[in-house]
């Protein structure tokens, strides 16, 4: 009869250590799960800020004034052409600019439609992406009424998809 | 007769020991047991609630900051002598009673571009991930034009971004609900 109840005894108590354990590592678990996701988060926004940021796409100074998150539509229109010699570059599988607003609908643009086009594809090597990381960006170019030349920004949202890694 | 009858009674008396003693640990086993079912449940519960994993963010906190950015650099459709104007001059040509070009009023242009800017880039409706928005323009701190749509949520991403401009401090903040 005592060995029995040392045993029932012995069994609860190992148990509750073996839940306390599982707790406690749940926490662990749960507080790396919060550091990847910033981690990630912070990856992608530094990606697609070095990329908006890069001398390939950005304004630079050729809108006067030196603005942040600028995207030359010219810079990208030329690069369009040109993407198996950027294709090991940036380091990604897949570069889109999508305009935003005016919103242009799905009108992939070329030579023959720009500016009145609604996504720039720059790279894509047709292979397994991850979710794309994505930014707002100025999409700026030069434009012009007839009268006077000025600079167009509209806005856009940059995107940027990495390779799924296979496990 | 006597030493016999005594020694029967010592017996009789260590069994009712012995037995209320078994009784009593099974008592204090059964209530060790409850214990430990008890922290077991409430661990459990914790254990449950943080696995739960947490869905990804609808919305993350630079792209609304890069939001405003963007569309802080938005060229508009009004027009002074020198050029088309960018929302951040809007803003400015608004506060100060100015019109465009073609005559019509800086604040009107101003509030029908941030509105289509907005809608497009924030999708709220039925089902949607963004459930809100708050757009607040602030000239030294004291609220001038507001565009909001949708409902306040607890879950929200905020940014602002200020500029100074002709002696005056200007922010723009926006509030995205999800």
């Amino acid at each position: 009869m005592k060995i029995q109840q040392m045993t029932f005894m012995l069994i609860a108590v190992t148990l509750l250590f073996i839940l306390v354990g599982v707790f406690f590592l749940s926490i662990r678990l749960y507080n790396l799960k919060k550091i990847a996701s910033s981690l990630e988060e912070q990856n992608a926004l530094l990606l697609v800020s070095k990329l908006a940021n890069s001398p390939e796409f950005s304004c630079g100074n050729a809108f006067e004034t030196s603005m942040g998150s600028c995207v030359d539509f010219d810079k990208l229109i030329s690069l369009q052409g040109r993407s198996d010699k950027y294709s090991d570059f940036w380091g990604v599988a897949k570069i889109e600019v999508r305009k935003i607003y005016p919103a242009e609908g799905e009108v992939l643009c070329d030579s023959s439609n720009y500016p009145n086009c609604g996504i720039v594809r720059i790279l894509d090597k047709n292979v397994n992406t991850q979710p794309a990381s994505s930014n707002f960006v100025s999409l700026c170019r030069k434009d012009s009424n007839g009268i006077i030349t000025y600079n167009k920004c509209e806005l856009a949202i940059l995107m940027v998809s990495s390779e799924e890694k296979r496990t | 007769m006597i030493k016999r009858k005594s020694k029967s009674n010592s017996r009789l008396h260590s069994i009712t020991r012995a037995k209320m003693w078994n009784r009593s640990a099974q008592e204090e086993m059964v209530g060790f047991v409850v214990i430990i079912v008890i922290v077991s449940v409430v661990l459990l519960i914790l254990l449950g609630f943080l696995l739960r994993s947490p869905g990804s963010e609808a919305v993350k906190s630079y792209e609304v900051e890069s939001f405003i950015q963007a569309s802080l650099q938005y060229t508009t459709a009004c027009e002074n002598q020198i050029e088309f104007l960018s929302i951040q001059d809007l803003i400015v040509s608004c506060e100060e009673g100015e019109t465009c070009l073609d005559e019509r009023n800086s604040c009107e242009v101003l509030n029908e571009t941030l509105k289509g800017i907005i809608e497009n880039a924030w999708n709220v409706k039925e089902g949607s991930a963004i459930k809100g928005y708050k757009l607040k323009v602030m000239v030294d701190g004291e609220e001038k034009f507001t565009i909001e749509r949708g409902n306040e949520t607890r879950n929200y991403k905020g940014a602002f971004q200020d500029f100074p401009k002709r002696s005056s401090n200007y922010e723009v903040s926006l509030d995205v609900y999800y």
